[in-house]
């Protein structure tokens, strides 16, 4: 396999730490990563090198599991082991914490933004997801907490149109989320990982989901409109998501994380045995039965487990990467030109 | 463990710790290198204390040599550990012990997996599963009060 | 209660809802399982199958759960109900074998339902129209059977088998065949009746032999071809049987031209024939032998070759374990005729290509048994010896001589006391001696292996003439004939002292341009004898006769008789020290070398000082260390009584000239050794030595006359090697002498340092108590508290250059101190320590660490002032390329986690990453290390410690 995935530069990024998740702005100008060393950092690129612009410390207790940037990219919001989710606001060259919000029983996992921005999802060891609603006046409120999971609730994602949250869980399962009278509920369930549920990711559009596990698969789910001319069942009005894919056999361990690439299609997974590997999806596949290759791996891109993997959303190709070593690292992926040679 | 407090079992089977390991000549040879086998690993988790006895996992039989797997090369160890009792309530708190120890005491390269040895325990399948889930060990060690027993347990024996 | 149910054709989500409750319920006991097929009933009978297929189906679930649990009556009642649910649409089959499988499972299935369930199984389900998982189904269910309904199976009889080989006739898949080939072995192996269908069985898997599979990428089922290789040569192997069809199979696959198919070939031969007898290989013989003839003769594959071979050995055991009848034919014997008159005559031909592939099937073929050996081994023999003596060239007799040395090894197999080669053995060895002096070195490497093999056999093969060995030993090559000799020397002290001294004290007196060519002696003969003669002085009546020629060599050379070099006498040195150490333990070997070796010694260096024409090669200053430890070794373990005699008159010898120790009182003057002559001087190494190894209340006679002498040489002497073993003496005889001054010295400094070591300290070589010295606290307290002070002056007075050297005294000195006594000085010497640390000298890192370590844990409040640089310096010695400093340093990291922790805690993230590094160290002493201070750390500031 032509190594197609180029390593542009590491980063000391929690030194002494465990880096555990990176997330870039939405101008793609910005990464914010998290640790184990209870601190976030802002990076930037200058010139050919990436440079800590701010170290945001003294916001959480103990380690800051995810970190998450608002739509509109001025604000940043960082979760933690300390039960506590930080809102951080971007002015006058910093970042100033401008609200704590409090309500999980313990360890906050993840966090997501939904795309107006008015929404915020995090998710908690306690088996909820919270969804806050924020108002002109920075003031958050939170609107319902969903109990649907028996277990450790690990990420949480809002769909790229905004009307759609999911989150997937330590009960292995996935689940479905919209906004019914008033109230988030969950409309479906999506089973098949044999165990937990580690990261989600949409694809560009929306259509189609991925999902990785510590069962070592990654799945590809798709939705199923009603009336769909596949003939595949929905419950009333609501969409059916169905497995159309599962890739085995290619990670060792854990896959932490999955990253759908919304530029170029490419879907890249962090795992824990340290590598990162790149699927495509291969040219003329089935669309219901689609098939993906892989095209890019790396075996050792980190020292130690790799936890996260985030492509950028404005430079095709640009992939962040963090690892139990305490490692950042950057990579330019190369995505092959479709000259239909591909095997 | 407070006086008074109830142990879940009292009278455990007591076995004969295994002598220390004498270097070898090899091993005194600066030019050779000695892999990392089963027993330096074990050498390494024996001594861990029981967080209920004043015993170590070694004598009460929770680790033994034959379960201890390593592959120094590909850099993985496997641990098999069996609780006391089937019902054990502490057999998360072990295994999460003989986790910390290797992660502690092996180069960063290791994947380090601990479990229950099969068919020993009630709650085999929940224990392995949170043992390999390292976000909740991560979180475990920042719990204050868990830290607490973990470093007991590998406190060395006053 | 529970509900009726309708299930809901669309959703299999609310299936999976359902079961949990129902299993929940089962479990608990809440509902029996009877009460799930009520529920479900209606939905059992609904006429659409889809419909019955999941009440099917959602049913098999419950029973996957609690199939552990069920009642024999629910067992019984479901079991029937699957049985007829097989007759139903086929869209149902798969989940009715899935409840099947579960049912099988169940310990209280009562008698008789296993069968009805196979002959319904055989009856209603075309197997290998099913899917893959389905298949797997069925597999497992006759495996489930067989494990624990194997009496009532085989009720079934033969109706069994033949139903089973109808069902896997034609699988395809690698998952479902593994099952299937266990399923025949068992069938086999647990002796179901096979009936009339033997061939069947067999044709039904061996028409998968051989094995081609290769594995999809990224195979989750991780099944390999070697596994099913593995698992069907069970099968085939499983039984004599299938002998009839199974040998035409693997000739005919032999004969192919694929590799992998004659690899697996002759594994599966070599299998089987562990438990074929001779009525079941015999009609196949020629042609099995001409295959594997043909393979071995002609393969470039040395897989192939091996595995050729190894089938050979097998099928010659076989052979061999049948009873020899008197009527019979003795097939044995008929295939080893094949055998050697196929291979035999190219041993013949040892330059040609075959020789060495005849002489591997016939070992083979001969290591199938002792019979076999000995066939083989009395036919080959005679030929081969022939054959040695009739070609003239090396390279042919090297490589019959190696044949024959691979037979001879072989017949070390079998313990038995008839072993061939008693008829030969004066033959061999004088083929043997033959090789040992021929003028070919790969000759003669092959001859000492022989010799060895044929050493150890049974039966004493070699007791001939040792006094060829005289011979071996000056001209073989190897190390191996020094061997021999030595093992041969303690059975027959006799013959060695008779033959091989004499041969040797002829061949030392020789000079190098006399000696023959054609020995092949081409390097340093006389210290080859000289060596020789030390290794066979193993007995007390060998050294006797051994020893004095030794120093009669020495003599000679002392008197310049012989063209000599400094490695001769050397030789001849190491060589009574070897010979010294080999008698200490003998009193009798002991008193010899006190009585008659150490005088004469002293007498040849005395002599040698004295000689006025020309410096002589005794005075040589390796020849004389190498003297003084014949002398030191001699003593080590002597009495006192002649240690007491022998340094009193050595003393009087050195100090007064009496020579009456020496053997020959025959001296050109009087001996002044003390008059700095350099010749002269160099005795005082003999004096050293002699004095580090007598015990120290045998007490020196006038010892401060000596003492002022041995100090005035050491002052005025300007020869370095003699004041240093003079200033080496002194401390010898009394603990003391004065290094600091030489400290400041450039070239002598080193050594200097090195000498506060051995005046404070237990090391190992010269102060140790194995040589008696009598170690003193008191003395290195007044000597700590007189020399420190000026060490610390010196030190900081000293020049770059020479700084190391006090500092390496220093930590000697602290080293080994009482540590009451370091405490006052502690302040004003850590800064030296510290400064230590970064010295490059490892042994003054070694005892700076070793100081370190217990200060650590003592001075705690003076040491924290330091602890920055120290963790510094630490670290970075926990990466030094010595392992004794690493392992000393991460030590002192361990001890470091004693001090106050508010003092090292600042440190802790960095020293725990600091310390990975060492936990990967190529050394386990060093890891072992590098963990215990790892944890320690960790343990720092955090809760439980």
């Amino acid at each position: 396999m032509k190594q197609r995935l180029k390593l542009e530069g590491r980063l000391a990024g929690h030194p002494d730490s465990r880096a555990w998740f990176t997330a870039w702005s939405p101008a793609g100008s910005l990464l914010a990563s998290c640790g184990g060393d209870r601190a976030v950092r802002v990076w930037a690129s200058e010139g050919t090198e990436w440079v800590c612009k701010w170290v945001l410390e003294d916001g959480h207790q103990r380690t800051v599991r995810k970190v998450a940037w608002s739509p509109c990219g001025n604000y940043l919001a960082s979760v933690s082991f300390d039960a506590t989710t930080c809102i951080w606001r971007k002015q006058d060259g910093g970042f100033e914490c401008i609200t704590t919000l409090e309500g999980h029983e313990n360890e906050v996992k993840s966090v997501a933004w939904a795309p107006s921005g008015n929404l915020l999802a995090t998710c908690s060891r306690d088996k909820s997801v919270w969804v806050w609603e924020v108002d002109e006046e920075d003031e958050y409120e939170c609107v319902s907490v969903l109990n649907a999971h028996t277990q450790d609730v690990k990420h949480v994602i809002w769909h790229p149109n905004g009307e759609l949250l999911v989150s997937g869980s330590y009960d292995n399962s996935i689940k479905l989320y919209k906004e019914e009278d008033d109230d988030w509920v969950c409309f479906d369930t999506l089973e098949g990982h044999e165990s937990t549920v580690w990261s989600i990711a949409f694809d560009q559009n929306g259509d189609r989901l991925a999902s990785c596990s510590d069962d070592k698969t990654l799945k590809i789910w798709k939705e199923y409109k009603p009336g769909n001319e596949q003939g595949v069942m929905c419950n009333g009005s609501n969409s059916c998501w169905k497995c159309i894919c599962t890739l085995s056999g290619y990670h060792t361990r854990t896959v932490y994380d999955v990253s759908w690439c919304p530029n170029t299609g490419a879907i890249a997974t962090a795992c824990g045995d340290d590598a990162i590997r790149v699927f495509e999806e291969d040219p003329n596949s089935d669309p219901h039965q689609p098939t993906f290759s892989l095209v890019a791996h790396v075996p050792k891109a980190h020292a130690q487990d790799v936890n996260c993997v985030a492509w950028n959303p404005k430079q095709p190709g640009l992939l962040a990467s963090c690892s139990d070593d305490g490692d950042i690292a950057i990579w330019r992926y190369e995505a092959e030109l479709a000259t239909g040679c591909s095997t | 463990m407070a006086a008074g407090t109830r142990l879940e079992n009292a009278n455990p089977l007591v076995y004969q710790r295994s002598k220390d390991r004498p270097p070898s000549a090899r091993e005194e040879d600066e030019a050779e290198t000695d892999p990392i086998d089963h027993r330096e690993i074990f050498d390494l988790i024996r001594s861990i204390n029981d967080p209920e006895h004043p015993l170590s996992l070694e004598e009460l039989n929770v680790v033994e040599p034959v379960r201890v797997h390593v592959n120094d090369e590909e850099s993985t160890v496997t641990v098999a550990f069996t609780p006391t009792i089937p019902h054990c309530s502490m057999a998360t708190l072990i295994g999460l012990s003989i986790k910390v120890k290797l992660l502690r005491s092996l180069p960063e390269r290791f994947k380090v997996d601990v479990h229950i040895t099969p068919g020993t325990h009630a709650s085999e399948q929940a224990v392995n599963k949170q043992l390999a889930d390292k976000e909740r060990v991560a979180a475990a060690l920042e719990n204050t009060h868990l830290l607490e027993v973990v470093n007991q347990c590998l406190s060395g024996r006053l | 209660m529970i509900y009726n149910l309708e299930v809901n054709s669309n959703c299999a989500l609310v299936i999976n809802y359902r079961v949990f409750w129902f299993v929940l319920g089962v479990i608990d006991g809440k509902y029996a399982a009877l009460d799930v097929v009520e529920a479900l009933g209606t939905c059992l009978t609904n006429p659409e199958p889809r419909t019955r297929g999941r009440g099917v189906q959602l049913l098999s679930q419950v029973l996957q759960v609690s199939y552990s649990i069920l009642k024999q009556k629910e067992v019984e009642v479901l079991t029937i109900f699957y049985i007829d649910r097989l007759k139903d649409h086929h869209l149902i089959t798969s989940h009715v074998l899935q409840g099947m499988k579960f049912l099988s499972l169940s310990p209280v299935l009562p008698e008789g339902l296993a069968v009805a369930t196979l002959k319904a199984l055989f009856q209603e389900v075309h197997v290998q129209s099913l899917m893959q998982s389905e298949r797997h189904s069925v597999y497992s269910i006759i495996s489930n059977f067989m494990e624990t309904r194997e009496k009532e199976l085989k009720g079934l009889g033969a109706d069994f088998i033949f139903g089973f080989i109808q069902a896997m006739d034609g699988e395809k898949d690698p998952r479902n065949l593994l099952m299937a080939f266990q399923i025949s072995r068992e069938m086999v192996t647990k002796k179901y009746e096979l009936g009339a269908f033997v061939e069947e069985l067999f044709e039904v898997t061996s028409c998968y032999f051989p094995i081609d599979f290769t594995p999809p990428p990224n195979d989750p089922h991780g099944i390999s071809q070697e596994e099913l290789i593995l698992s069907l040569r069970a099968i085939l192997a499983s039984t004599p049987r299938f002998a009839e069809f199974l040998l035409p199979l693997l000739i005919e696959k032999l004969d192919s031209d694929v590799q992998p198919a004659k690899v697996d070939s002759l594994q599966t031969l070599t299998a089987c024939c562990n438990d074929y007898r001779k009525k079941e290989v015999k009609d196949f013989l020629p042609a099995l032998w001409s295959s594997i003839r043909r393979e071995v003769f002609q393969t470039a594959s040395e897989k192939i070759e091996s595995e050729g071979l190894s089938a050979l050995q097998a099928l010659s055991t076989c052979l061999s374990r049948s009873v020899i009848d008197s009527d019979a034919e003795d097939s044995l014997d008929s295939f080893l005729n094949n055998v050697l008159q196929d291979c035999k005559h190219h041993l013949c031909e040892p330059d040609m290509k075959l020789v060495w592939p005849s002489a591997k099937l016939l070992q083979a073929a001969a290591s199938g048994s002792h019979r076999a050996t000995y066939k083989i081994t009395t036919s080959v023999l005679p030929l081969l010896l022939e054959e040695f003596n009739k070609h003239t060239q090396s390279s042919q007799r090297w490589t019959i001589l190696g044949i024959l040395e691979s037979f001879i090894k072989l017949t070390h197999k079998w313990e038995r006391d008839d072993n061939p080669l008693s008829a030969f053995k004066d033959q061999l060895c004088l083929l043997v001696f033959s090789a040992l002096t021929d003028s070919s070195v790969q000759l003669q490497i092959v001859g000492t292996s022989t010799l060895a093999v044929l050493g150890t056999q049974q039966g004493d093969l070699l007791h001939t003439d040792t006094g060829h060995h005289a011979e071996l030993c000056l001209s073989a090559h190897s190390a191996a004939a020094m061997a021999a000799s030595v093992t041969m020397s303690r059975i027959h002290p006799s013959a060695f002292i008779t033959r091989m001294v004499p041969a040797m004290t002829g061949e030392l007196s020789t000079e190098p341009m006399e000696v023959k060519e054609s020995r092949g002696l081409l390097k340093a003969p006389r210290q080859r004898c000289v060596q020789a003669l030390a290794a066979i002085s193993t007995h007390p009546d060998v050294l006797r006769h051994t020893v004095p020629v030794l120093l009669r060599h020495l003599m000679d050379i002392q008197k310049g008789s012989l063209c000599t070099e400094v490695e001769d006498a050397v030789s001849a040195c190491r060589s009574l020290q070897l010979v010294a150490e080999q008698c200490q333990v003998a009193e009798e070997s002991s008193e010899y070398f006190h009585q008659t070796v150490v005088p004469c010694l002293l007498g040849l260096a005395v002599r040698s000082a004295l000689q006025g024409c020309g410096p002589s090669i005794l005075c040589e200053e390796p020849v004389i260390a190498a003297l003084g430890t014949v002398i030191s070794t001699a003593y080590s373990h002597t009495h006192t009584q002649p240690a007491c005699r022998t340094i009193a008159r050595v003393v009087s010898l050195y100090l007064d000239g009496d020579a009456s120790l020496l053997p020959e009182n025959d001296l050109p003057s009087t001996f002044q050794p003390f008059q700095v002559r350099h010749d002269t001087s160099l005795l005082v190494v003999v004096l050293v030595t002699l004095s580090l190894s007598l015990r120290l209340q045998v007490g020196v006679p006038q010892r401060d006359r000596l003492l002022g002498q041995l100090l005035e040489m050491c002052c005025v002497s300007g020869h370095r090697f003699t004041y240093t073993s003079a200033a080496k003496c002194i401390a010898g005889i009394v603990n003391k002498y004065p290094l600091l001054m030489l400290l400041a010295d450039p070239e002598l400094g080193p050594e200097a340092a090195d000498g506060f070591s051995l005046l404070v300290s237990d090391s190992t070589d010269v102060l140790n108590r194995a040589s008696h010295a009598d170690i003193r606290i008191m003395y290195r307290q007044r000597f700590f508290t007189e020399n420190v002070p000026k060490l610390v002056q010196g030190f900081h007075s000293a020049g770059k250059d020479n700084k190391s050297n006090y500092l390496k005294a220093l930590s000697h000195v602290m080293n080994s101190l009482p540590k009451q006594v370091l405490m006052t000085e502690l302040p004003s010497l850590l800064t030296l320590l510290l400064e230590a640390l970064s010295c490059s000298d490892q042994v003054v890192q070694l005892s700076t660490l070793g100081c370190l370590h217990p200060l650590l844990q003592e001075a705690p409040q003076i040491v924290s002032l330091h602890v920055d640089t120290l963790i510094s310096k630490l670290l970075s010695l926990a990466t030094s390329p010595t392992m004794k400093v690493r392992i000393a340093s991460l030590q002192c990291m361990h001890a470091m986690t004693r001090l106050p922790t508010h003092v090292i805690l600042p440190h802790k993230a960095r020293t725990i990453r600091a310390l990975t590094q060492p936990l990967d160290d190529k050394k386990r002493l060093v890891r072992k290390e590098a963990a215990l201070a790892r944890g320690e750390w960790f343990l720092l500031g955090s809760p439980g410690r």
